[in-house]
């Protein structure tokens, strides 16, 4: 894994060098570097639950990082199948989550770096709350575990306030590093810079013609989040802003000939498959939006960063009930104007596609329909091509020929 | 004084009849059919034939399999991870982990020094690497289920079957011939494939597998090319009795004069 | 029974029953059983937890005695998904949802109470009475009574003498979670006082059995009949939903509650931070006590705190000696008859 990092890093910032930079090889670049940090032997390294203050982490030198990345690595690297082989042979479930299983097969392996010590949070998903404490387990390296509460509430908000503020205090205890206040004040600032620019982006990206071609944004705004409180983060973000500022002055789309524009619910499908090749070469449909990507808080102030952090969480749509994501999804598809969704319906994930039937019927009201796949985004291993294709086919032609929930009124 | 085991399966129903020095005297095995009570008769009737001896003569008869409870004149019904276990210990005495891979379940037994058991695993509910999912495969590839067996003969291992649903699996095979992938690659295939997941439910209930004597029972025993795909996945050679589809209805006769002799009720 | 108070519904034993009742409320128990269309699937998703799918589709087809209002506890993604579709299904039947913390450290402790007063004031508005410490404490003292009445039966399953069948139990544990706490007294107290002589089942092989949901006393009724004698247990429709509190500190009645319930004996989403993988200690302390010879685990299917728990807790029943078996369920007395032969082989391996 180290020597993956290292030479997908030097691959990368040589490309970049020779000019054929783009902003996705910039944000591979800044995935290499932080997986180069996390397996260096050297960086203090922190697993964590999804809903963590990166802002923090980062300003107090940890390298930080949620378990589910580790699981998204092993599969866009094709080596999925013997670490879930692995949890097979322990009696782990195949009904669970491909992205814990990657990943406790990786620990058992001895292919996950030893943390300092780990946070968890309870949102959004059980099932990673359960890994947080079973490679705490493992590594016998203290926890603390971030309870998110449900409704954006004051009192939510103050509690979790104050368990940020305790988080830091148990880090400090656990490995003596002491969060310096200047610090996370320009983490802040950086991740409200951050925060700024994201919003160019998706304002872009919403234009029609949309700038984005179907793989650029994939991952983005989960990954980002790891950087917030980084300038690497700030810089990712402007290249992303210009690129796609350049390409709407040019009219130019991200696909060409844009005929359909789709949103992609939840997470992507993490293996080398060919359905977004297929979708813009065959149909010219474009996934413009992802579920994920988008800023649904306000700018953190600097003088108080513990509840503007904790605003932000409590303010994402995973958060609560399912109410708050269809009203989410359904703003996504007007502001980008979507003729159809398409929900991956990840294989044991209760979180995000326990709702299938909600969401399938939240979206409609708005006009636009979706199209469940029951894939495995992670198992690269379950994944039969032919079984979509005739599954796409069929909505990519019923999209064809319906016009735009959006073309009246 | 004899003792007869029955092993009702979902495919096949077998019987083994020994005597009072556990010395088998006869064996049958007829498909199970859609009525199992007339699968019990027609073994029970073929091992009396051949044996020469009366119905009388029986003294106990114990059933295994999921049909156990539908033979009427038992003394008792024993699951067949019990069973086979006990007819391992007779045939292989050295075994201490067995795989038993029949119609429609797949198992693994761990054994103590004296053959008792210690701890086994299961498939769920579904058929994926039971003799089932093979006969599905079978048809799809248009073979016979024993040619199948054979035809995995001199593959490269270029075909690999990711799925293990039965139907899934199926449709793969389907487009893997579409393609015209040589049949001994997809046969190939599916033999590791079943291999793997037989992998799974033995280190389940054996970590460490260095020097571990491993047998196999039950009907898919007798594919010489899942066995050799599982001697590969285990790293070592499992040993396979001469009957690998009676090793159940053997445990099942030996547990009945067992009982006897303990003077139980059989 | 108490024919003037009307029912709130629940479906979690972390539910504080005793605010409910202290409320004016019978708290009665949806539990995943009977026999209706399998149409949650469809609102929701097949791979999702049985429980949460039986209990929807109990809802949908409308099999659920007059309700005033459903209160479900944020326990699981799967819990808050039953939220979700219930807002959907049963607008009629208010609901409310309450935060549940998964450690027991005091800040969570102190954040739950704020939950309980949360919820008094939902109760409050479904015409409820204004839950005073007097009547708090009164409740709780009624459910500690049936806690201890239960804990004496199971006592008593565990030596052997229980005047009836582990189903039997079962069902009286059923019975206690869908009518009022008087009722409940009233019928423990006579079901304690007199055991019948001959106790059913004393020849079985001690088991212990942990898990989720298991109402269905037939499930009991063939764990013996395969020759188990179910000397404890650790589930959510069994001993857990009916343990006498431990007194926890607090400065009033309602944070004392919120402490003692959040402490008691978890449930495997509850996780004690300090001591990461203490549940496999937990279940196995138990069932040393209980004197079982073996370990059966039975969970409702796709219930990921389970899931992520059992590989942990397997190797650690080895290292202990216990053997054990893992079952799964889909909440149909056809699944659990499916388990026969597995359940037989296990007590013929422990024989």
């Amino acid at each position: 894994m180290k020597q993956y990092f290292k030479n997908l890093e030097s691959g990368l910032s040589a490309a970049i060098q020779n000019g054929q930079s783009s902003p996705r090889k910039l944000y591979a670049l800044e995935i290499a570097r932080l997986g180069a940090r996390l397996y260096s032997g050297v960086d203090m390294v922190s697993w964590c639950g999804i809903y963590a203050p990166f802002e923090i982490l980062n300003a107090m030198g940890v390298t930080s990082c949620f378990v589910e990345f580790i699981g998204a690595m092993v599969a866009s690297t094709g080596t999925v199948g013997p670490m879930i082989e692995e949890t097979d042979h322990i009696g782990y479930s195949s009904d669970a989550c491909s992205y814990h299983r990657a990943v406790t097969g990786a620990a058992i392996k001895g292919l996950m770096p030893v943390p300092a010590f780990l946070v968890g949070s309870t949102s959004p998903c059980t099932g990673g709350v359960a890994v947080i404490e079973n490679l705490a387990a493992h590594f016998k390296k203290p926890l603390y575990l971030l309870q998110i509460p449900q409704d954006f509430t004051e009192n939510n908000i103050r509690y979790l306030a104050s368990q940020f503020r305790d988080m830091a205090a148990f880090i400090k205890k656990s490995t003596g590093v002491v969060l310096d206040n200047a610090a996370l004040t320009t983490s802040v600032k950086n991740s409200n810079r951050a925060r700024e620019l994201l919003l160019e982006i998706y304002r872009l990206a919403a234009s029609r013609p949309s700038p984005v071609s179907s793989k650029d944004l994939a991952n983005f705004g989960i990954v980002l989040s790891l950087l917030f409180g980084t300038e690497e983060a700030v810089r990712l973000a402007e290249s992303y802003r210009d690129e796609f500022s350049r390409r709407v002055q040019a009219g130019k789309s991200g696909v060409p000939k844009e005929k359909i524009r789709l949103l992609w619910i939840q997470n992507r499908i993490q293996f080398k498959h060919p359905i977004e090749t297929m979708l813009a070469d065959e149909y010219g449909a474009a996934i413009v939006c992802d579920e994920l990507n988008d800023v649904t808080w306000d700018p953190i102030d600097p003088d108080d960063p513990y509840e503007g952090i904790a605003r932000r969480c409590l303010s994402i749509p995973f958060n609560g009930t399912i109410e708050n994501r269809v009203k989410h999804l359904q703003k996504l598809a007007k502001d980008y104007a979507i003729d159809g969704a398409i929900n991956p319906c990840n294989w044991g994930c209760r979180q995000g596609t326990g709702a299938r039937g909600l969401i399938e019927e939240g979206l409609k009201k708005v006009g636009v329909p979706v199209l469940n796949l029951e894939v495995d985004c992670v198992d690269s291993r379950k994944f039969t091509e032919g079984q979509f294709r005739t599954r796409i086919e069929a909505f990519m032609e019923m999209l064809d020929q319906r016009p735009s929930p959006w073309s009246q009124g | 004084m004899y003792y007869l085991g029955i092993d009702i399966g979902s495919l096949s129903c077998d019987a083994v009849l020994i005597d009072r020095d556990e010395q088998v005297r006869a064996t049958s095995v007829v498909p199970t059919g859609a009525r199992n009570r007339e699968a019990i008769a027609r073994v029970t009737d073929d091992v009396i034939r051949s044996s020469g001896i009366t119905r009388k003569e029986i003294r106990a008869t114990v059933s295994t399999g999921y049909g156990r409870d539908r033979v009427e004149d038992r003394a008792s019904a024993v699951t067949e991870i019990t069973c086979h276990a006990r007819g391992i210990k007779a045939v292989i005495p050295e075994t201490r982990v067995l795989i038993d891979i029949g119609g429609q379940d797949s198992k693994a037994i761990l054994l103590d020094q004296n053959g008792k058991v210690v701890d086994f695993a299961m498939n769920d509910k579904c058929a994926a690497g039971t003799g089932r999912f093979l006969e599905a495969m079978a048809r799809a590839l248009q073979v016979d289920i024993d040619e199948m067996s054979r035809l995995d003969a001199g593959a490269a291992g270029t075909q690999t079957i990711s799925s293990m649903c039965t139907v899934f699996a199926e449709s793969e095979v389907v487009s893997l011939i579409a393609e015209g992938a040589p049949v001994k690659e997809i046969v190939h295939g599916l033999n590791r494939a079943i291999a793997s997941r037989t992998l799974s439910f033995v280190k389940r209930i054996a970590q460490n597998l260095t020097g571990i004597p491993i047998s196999m029972s039950g009907g898919v025993a007798r594919n010489t090319g899942v066995v050799r795909a599982l001697n590969a996945a285990l790293g070592c050679t499992v040993s396979v009795p001469q009957l690998p589809d009676t090793v159940g209805a053997l445990g099942a006769a030996l547990i009945a004069r067992e009982r006897d002799a303990l003077g139980n009720r059989a | 029974m108490q024919q003037d108070k009307e029912y709130v519904g629940f479906a979690c034993a972390y539910t504080p029953l005793a605010l409910i009742h202290a409320a004016g409320f019978i708290p009665y128990r949806v539990l995943p059983m009977g026999d209706f269309p399998d149409r949650a699937g469809l609102v929701l998703h097949d791979n999702l937890c049985p429980h949460v799918k039986r209990i929807l589709d109990r809802a949908m087809d409308n099999n659920l005695p007059a309700l005033r209002g459903m209160v479900f506890m944020n326990s699981c993604d799967s819990m808050r998904r039953l939220y979700d579709a219930w807002q959907r299904e049963r607008p009629d039947i208010e609901s409310a949802i309450i935060d549940l913390p998964m450690t027991m450290d005091d800040p969570a402790v102190h954040f739950f109470s704020s939950e309980l007063e949360r919820l008094a004031g939902i109760l409050k508005s479904w015409d409820g009475e204004t839950v005073s410490e007097d009547k708090l404490a009164a409740s709780m003292a009624q459910y500690d009574r049936i806690g201890r009445s239960f804990a004496r039966l199971r006592k008593d399953a565990g030596n052997g003498t229980l005047g009836m069948g582990a189903g039997a139990l079962q069902g009286l544990y059923n019975q206690a979670s869908m009518q009022a706490p008087e009722d409940t007294i009233e019928l423990l107290e006579k079901n304690t006082a007199s055991p019948p002589p001959g106790a059913a089942g004393m020849g079985g092989v001690p088991v212990f059995i942990f898990g989720n949901i298991l109402p269905n006393p037939e499930a009991f009724d063939l764990f013996e009949s395969c020759g188990a004698r179910v000397v404890g247990d650790d589930l959510c429709t069994g001993s857990r939903l009916f343990t006498e509190l431990s007194s926890s500190p607090g400065d009033d009645i309602t944070s004392r509650y919120a402490g003692a319930l959040l402490r008691r004996r978890p449930c495997a989403r509850t996780m004690d931070v300090r001591n990461p993988g203490s549940f496999a200690a937990g279940i196995i302390e138990q069932a040393k006590n209980s004197g079982a010879l073996g370990v059966i685990g039975h969970t409702a299917k796709f219930c990921d705190p389970y899931i992520a728990r059992i590989p942990h807790l397997r190797q650690k029943l080895r290292e202990a000696g216990l053997p054990f078996i893992m079952l799964e369920g889909d909440c149909t007395l056809r699944s659990i008859g499916q388990q026969r032969t597995r359940i037989e082989a296990f007590i013929e391996m422990l024989r």
